[in-house]
């Protein structure tokens, strides 16, 4: 956050005050920080779902009070079903993720550098980019049975593109006007890539990066509604089947944590490889 | 005048027959007769107006341009593609965004023991006098101040040859006369031979030993005018003021048949 922006204060002026011009200015007005901002919604939110859930005004077999859902989660950790399931659907997330990055920074990095393995390549990868993902899961079923490869396999598609075509167009993009610098100091293929394309091309990477984890948190939920005996995605499911309300908005809420936490740890990897670099 | 014990290095030999862009346009003739001689441990400026060939003349030096008829030679040598023995200085800084000063200075300098390297690479960072920016990142630098990474990068690997693209183009007037003073204060430590290209008449007048007035399609030398004025020069003097001026008609006068470089 700049300095400029953490200096702006959001000011809220009161009806009163507008109506009293006798007031000084100060008066009546209501200095809420910007960071604070953002959580007046949820707050208000959460706490009005509480209320009218003990009010007995929504259904709780439908809309359990969000103290009701924290319970679930506490319950799911004491009896070890959280650890159990959690692990396995962040085990499915990294696998699937590890393999669908590699293969995108491979040939993201193919194609970004070679123009002959980019009109190769980049047209069927681009075809194959617009069929909406979860259609392949039939294939991937059929082909690779209900257990675990076909999870993965889904998972790595989602990683796949992002990570693929952020870092191909960056690379293929890098300014040229950076290149001629290198060509100037005689810089071989090998250490333009080093020392110029690839650092050139790393914002744009760690962005594909952190896509490709997002559309495999994504595409984890997916594999896991259509046929899991384990996971948070089962939690769901099995929520669904008995009609607990709480488990599902618990299982939901392990998704949103999750994917948060692992998103700021790419995010702080991110930051930390380009930290010097101006914003 | 003393060059310290450089004194047959860094003379250019630039015979160009012909250098024509093809596009789907047609073919644009860039230059055309070009000979030229430049001394060693001289200051030439390239003046002309744009689209005259002037950037396109000075990247055939650097090597960057090889498709042309005819040829440069350094030191009686004929170049053949980029290489260290020329350093460049561009319009823009062109410094890497994710290097420091310092690493940015030694990106192209070669093979050196670690200590030799980082010798040399602070010497040149206080010849610019940024040593209080060595391990500042390009982005907290003013333009001025990039361009002098710039030229500490370009002089580090002791080129024979300095080539300046319009360097001070993108910066403000004053930070501009700034530069000009600092360029010949470098240049009279390093002695080694220079050729700035610009637009700005002034400028040219204020470096240069000698200028070489271009003319556009096709770019070719109008004329080469010696400044035979001493250092520091005084913007205001009268006889800056004079090739100032026959520089400035030199380059509106109507084009009529090209006139022959006197070269001598």
């Amino acid at each position: 956050m700049s300095i400029a922006e953490q200096n702006r204060r959001l000011v809220w002026k009161s009806a009163t005050a507008g109506l009293t011009p006798t007031l000084p200015d100060n008066i009546g007005r209501i200095y809420i920080p910007d960071r604070l901002l953002g959580w007046i919604i949820p707050v208000s939110v959460l706490l009005s779902w509480e209320l009218l859930a003990r009010l007995g005004r929504v259904p709780s077999n439908w809309m359990p009070a969000p103290t009701v859902v924290g319970k679930t989660i506490y319950q799911l950790a004491v009896a070890g079903d959280l650890l159990k399931h959690a692990g396995t659907t962040i085990a499915r997330v990294a696998v699937g993720f590890l393999l669908g990055a590699s293969a995108g920074t491979l040939l993201g990095g193919l194609t970004g550098y070679l123009p002959a393995a980019r009109k190769l390549l980049d047209p069927s990868l681009q075809a194959l980019r617009s069929v909406p993902s979860i259609a392949w899961v039939p294939l991937f079923l059929l082909w690779l049975g209900i257990q675990e490869t076909s999870k993965i396999a889904l998972i790595s598609v989602g990683a796949f593109f992002p990570v693929y075509l952020n870092l191909s167009v960056a690379m293929h993009h890098v300014d040229p006007k950076l290149l001629e610098v290198g060509r100037l100091y005689r810089l071989s293929s090998f250490q333009m890539v080093r020392r110029l394309i690839l650092p050139a091309a790393l914002p744009e990477y760690i962005v594909g990066l952190r896509s490709g984890l997002g559309l495999a948190w994504m595409f984890v939920v997916a594999a896991e509604l259509l046929g899991a005996s384990s996971g948070i995605g089962y939690l769901m499911v099995d929520g669904e089947m008995t009609g607990r309300a709480a488990v599902i908005l618990a299982s939901v809420i392990l998704f949103a944590v999750f994917g948060k936490a692992t998103d700021w740890m790419m995010n702080a990897v991110g930051r930390r490889l380009l930290g010097h670099r101006a914003r | 005048m003393v060059n310290h014990g450089f004194e047959h290095r860094g003379t250019v030999n630039i015979e160009i027959v012909h250098k024509a862009f093809s596009g789907s346009k047609g073919t644009l003739l860039a230059l055309k007769d070009i000979l030229l001689t430049i001394n060693p441990g001289e200051f030439v400026c390239i003046v002309g107006g744009s689209g005259c060939g002037k950037t396109t003349l000075l990247r055939i030096i650097a090597g960057l341009e090889t498709e042309y008829e005819g040829s440069v030679f350094l030191d009686g040598k004929r170049l053949i593609g980029t290489g260290l023995d020329r350093g460049v200085v561009f319009q823009e800084h062109r410094l890497l965004a994710w290097l420091t000063v310092h690493d940015n200075v030694g990106f192209g300098l070669a093979d050196l023991p670690p200590e030799e390297r980082s010798r040399d690479i602070r010497h040149y960072i206080s010849l610019v006098g940024l040593h209080q920016f060595e391990y500042a990142y390009p982005h907290q630098l003013s333009g001025g101040m990039s361009q002098r990474v710039a030229i500490a990068r370009a002089l580090v690997g002791h080129p024979e040859v300095l080539l300046l693209d319009e360097p001070f183009a993108s910066l403000d007037a004053l930070t501009r006369m700034r530069m000009q003073q600092e360029i010949l204060r470098i240049w009279e430590v390093e002695r080694t031979t220079v050729v700035l290209v610009t637009h700005d008449i002034e400028e040219a007048v204020y470096l240069a030993d000698r200028v070489v007035i271009m003319s556009r399609q096709p770019g070719t030398i109008r004329n080469i005018l010696p400044v035979r004025l001493s250092r520091p020069r005084d913007r205001a003097d009268r006889e800056f003021v004079r090739v100032r001026k026959s520089i400035h008609d030199e380059l509106f006068a109507p084009v009529g048949a090209p006139l022959v470089a006197d070269n001598a």
